[in-house]
């Protein structure tokens, strides 16, 4: 049996994406380092730096010691919409990894309709949070689940409209097709062209992945933990492994569209198949700022959060759709 | 009589029990039902333990009850079993931020009953570790305000200026934060030597350092500006009605400051402005706060310079034992007016210590103005009083 | 709206003060000692003073109310401030052992708290009082007010006999 036979279907598929689920976890486990240290620096102090040699060991600790712990839960919970929580909270930051475009041809599953299945599918995100904070039974979850589901539902508008304007330059819905139209230098990736729906998508993408300023459905300092608060033990580790899943999700979903995807700079520096690297690396800068912004922002409330997303955010989107659609009729040799 | 009627009062109240969701037989005459939801005592953002009663309709606050008395320690129970002297460490454990003022205020006090003279000196090294110790309150207050709106950084830049004054402080009173230092009659030990010089050395870094490290980073952050803006809006007359002193007065504009107004010990020969704000706000009490650290740095910078010499003790005698008669001492602690209100009988023991602390009457405030915000509004608006859970439950 | 406080000269308005209680109500002693104002009234027409001080002399802000326990008596000693270097102090005695006082949380809100303390470390009921609970023992069974001088503290009965 020779080894061409890995690369049919059913196999091909099964490891690949076992390699993304290896790839998530794993992200959502040194993402916990990362996010760690770059709050000490920003603090002016170090982070954990006494696990393994300077600290890199710290979250195979954190991941032994969540695997050890007991998972509490209330007593008059509803145990069904309590349990699966994390997991529908979990899924939809996975799942999208199928459509990413890795590096020229490491794509696990092409859909011509890979926009629509990311939209699609994150929005199953929000549905996790109210089922985690309904599920939990208590006064302080149920206020994290209403603003969790008043956040994430209203900031998919902007996140989406800020979309149209790449589906109109590209004329396709697939992620290959957008990485390959940002073919041929840093001048031609979309974050040029569409610059305030790099903006937007942005500012969006915080909100969906409920991070500072727009965590109030995790609202640390009132309702301390938010929807989130019943949970221990594993059970939380798969929320908080959701959490910075989706952060990844929506960084390297924003190197795609707006960033070239796997594109190299200057065409002098392809990489050929290695070019994942450079995805990596873009991805690795845009989750950099997120935490750059979690730990140097205080957070928004919800009044203003909303009136944010609705009355600066979309206006932006629609304006700018207007812009793309006139450019592109005055100037088709340029689009 | 009256513990019969309150009885009666929370028995009635009968299915509305706090935490349960509204079920088909809790219904009210409109149909429409307040969440009755409790904050603390065990919260990780309070400013202590405090447990606030809060009755919710939607997000907004329709009720707020301080229940105070989880940190209560009867200091003023004990301070009539122990002598005069030995009482100076129960009221450095009153408002733990800022020791200095509560044992100043004591010791004002029994120095009134006994009509002592201080030495000069004594005076001078009291005031300058006051507006240190006013600073090493001030700075991690305005920390917390931010923490509490989810900035996590500038506590960690707040807390380091602390420690470095409690370095200061523990070089010469011996310890970081329970000083025991003021006593009755001076203090109880000179200055180290090189101790002026290197708070000079320091204050003037702390100038340098106060714009760019605190005022650039916040004042001009949209988020702290949308959240703290226009929130916990006072009026004077209310602030005053509410025996409000201190940053929240001031930040509605009555200028009363204990320093200036009724000055003691070495205050009347310091020039200084009392900080006050028109707007009444969160963001009004924060730039209050900065102006009264730039003014203690201007007063230490003062007392420096003109640092007298002498001896820092007065001698009152082996024993200190008052003639019968009240003593009040009033100082300006960080969080407001302190006074203390000592009763002797003649013999060792005080016969009354009566705490007059800042917080307690500033937290009438929670209770009149936090009706009508959002919930996360409660927070900034604690940061507007910041108060300190000693301060309040003595 | 702002509020204005009183200026000039510290011991004209001191006097001023003075002549002001005396000549609308009949005080027990009165005199000015320093930058203080002192007098001694009877409970019942307390009220009356400290509306008089507030309304008519414009002394704005209630400091504190202290209770002494004499056995057998209380003394209280009410500090109001013009919070411009003047002080009025008020003292009265009150006979009994559970006495009862009329409240004065509708002239200076602020003693609401300060009236809850006193009733709760003293057991003096102040009538009127919008809301008076205990403040810093807890609420239920517990029946004793912990700074009378006949509630001693020992360390050998610490919680036996209070529950």
């Amino acid at each position: 049996m020779s080894l061409d036979i890995l690369n049919q279907e059913p196999f091909r598929f099964l490891i690949s994406f076992g390699a993304i689920l290896f790839l998530v976890l794993n992200l959502a486990a040194v993402l916990t380092m990362a996010e760690r240290k770059v709050s000490a620096y920003i603090q002016l102090r170090y982070g954990p730096n006494r696990v393994g040699p300077r600290g890199l060991l710290q979250p195979a600790a954190d991941v032994f010691k969540l695997f050890t712990k007991e998972n509490v839960s209330p007593s008059r919970a509803d145990l069904w919409v309590f349990l699966l929580a994390p997991i529908a909270m979990f899924i939809p930051a996975a799942a999208v990894w199928l459509v990413i475009p890795f590096a020229p041809g490491a794509v696990v599953a092409d859909l011509n309709i890979a926009i629509v299945f990311f939209i699609a599918i994150t929005s199953i995100g929000a549905l996790g949070v109210i089922m985690a904070g309904y599920g939990s039974r208590s006064n302080f979850s149920l206020l994290g689940a209403l603003r969790g589901a008043a956040q994430m539902i209203s900031y998919e508008v902007p996140l989406i409209l800020s979309l149209l304007g790449i589906v109109m330059l590209t004329g396709s819905l697939s992620l290959v097709d957008v990485v390959n139209a940002q073919a041929g230098g840093f001048w031609h990736w979309y974050f040029l062209p569409q610059l305030p729906m790099f903006v937007v998508f942005y500012i969006a993408g915080l909100a969906e992945a409920r991070r500072v300023p727009f965590d109030l459905p995790e609202g640390e300092s009132e309702i301390s933990g938010g929807f989130m608060v019943e949970y221990s033990g594993m059970t939380w580790a798969l929320i908080q492994a959701s959490e910075f899943a989706s952060m990844g999700l929506i960084s390297a979903i924003h190197v795609t569209l707006f960033l070239g995807g796997w594109q190299p700079p200057i065409d002098a520096l392809d990489l050929g198949s290695f070019n994942w690297i450079w995805f990596g690396l873009k991805t690795a800068l845009i989750i950099f700022t997120f935490q750059w912004i979690r730990w140097t922002m205080p957070r928004l409330r919800m009044d203003q959060l909303m009136d944010f997303g609705w009355k600066v955010l979309v206006p932006v989107c629609l304006i700018w759709l207007f812009v793309t659609a006139g450019a592109m009729l005055l100037l088709p040799s340029v689009f | 009589m009256l513990r019969e009627e309150r009885r009666a009062r929370e028995q009635n109240r009968g299915g509305r029990a706090s935490g349960r969701l509204a079920g088909p037989d809790v219904r009210d005459e409109f149909g429409l039902e307040t969440l009755e939801m409790n904050m603390g005592p065990q919260h990780p953002a309070m400013h202590g333990l405090l447990r606030l009663i809060l009755e919710l309709d939607g997000e907004t606050v329709v009720r707020c009850d301080p229940v105070m008395g989880y940190l209560h320690r009867s200091k003023e129970k004990i301070s009539e079993n122990r002598m005069y002297p030995s009482v100076v460490p129960i009221t450095d454990r009153i408002d733990y931020m800022n020791n200095i003022a509560m044992e100043y205020g004591y010791c004002m006090a029994v120095e009134d009953l006994l009509d002592a003279e201080i030495p000069p000196r004594a005076d001078a090294i009291r005031a300058l570790l006051n507006e240190l110790g006013r600073i090493m309150s001030h700075i991690p207050s305005i920390g917390f305000l931010l923490l509490e709106l989810g900035a996590f950084t500038p506590i960690l830049y707040a807390f380091r200026e602390r420690e470095r004054i409690q370095n200061m402080f523990e070089a010469i009173t011996g310890a970081r934060m329970m000083f025991h230092y003021i006593r009755i009659g001076g203090v109880k030990a000179d200055l180290p030597e090189g101790m002026p010089e290197q708070m000079w050395e320091y204050i003037e870094g702390l100038e340098k350092r106060l714009k760019p490290d605190f005022m650039d980073l916040i004042e001009g952050n949209e988020i702290f500006i949308a959240r703290t803006r226009g929130v916990g809006k006072m009026t004077q007359e209310k602030a005053i009605e509410m025996g409000l002193t201190g940053p929240p007065l001031r930040c509605t504009g009555v200028s009363y400051d204990v320093r200036r107004d009724y000055p003691y010990g070495w205050y009347k020969n310091l020039a200084f402005d009392v900080i006050t704000d028109e707007a009444g706000d969160v963001e009004a009490s924060y730039r209050v706060r900065i102006g009264e650290v730039q003014q203690s740095i201007r007063m230490i910078k003062q007392i420096l310079e003109n640092l007298p010499e002498g001896e820092v003790m007065a001698d009152l005698g082996r024993r200190i034992r008052p003639s019968e008669g009240d003593g009040f001492g009033r100082a300006e602690s960080a969080r407001g007016e302190y006074v203390v209100h000592v009763v002797s009988d003649g013999s060792d023991t005080p016969y009354r210590v009566r705490y007059r602390t800042p917080c307690t009457v500033n937290m009438q405030l929670l209770k009149e103005i936090v009706p009508g915000h959002y919930l996360p509004d409660i927070m900034p608006i604690m940061g507007l009083i910041d108060p300190v859970s000693g301060s309040w439950d003595k | 709206m702002s509020v204005t406080l009183p200026e000039g000269d510290l011991q004209s308005r001191l006097e001023r003060y003075l002549k002001g209680f005396r000549n609308r109500h009949g005080l027990g002693e009165s005199a000015v000692e320093g930058n203080v104002v002192r007098l001694v009234v009877e409970p019942n027409i307390l009220p009356e003073v400290l509306a008089t001080a507030r309304d008519n002399l414009a002394v704005l802000h209630l400091s504190f109310i202290t209770v002494v326990d004499l056995e057998g008596s209380f003394e209280l000693t009410y500090e109001l401030l013009d919070m411009r270097g003047g002080i009025v102090r008020v003292k009265m005695r009150l006979e009994g052992e559970e006495p009862v006082i009329d409240t004065v949380t509708n002239i200076y809100p602020t003693a609401n708290f300060h009236e809850r303390e006193a009733y709760d470390m003293f057991g003096i009921a102040f009538r009127g009082h919008p809301d008076l609970r205990r403040l810093y023992m807890w609420q239920d069974h517990f029946d004793h007010h912990p700074l009378l001088k006949s509630f001693e503290i020992s360390t050998k009965r610490t919680f036996e006999g209070l529950r």
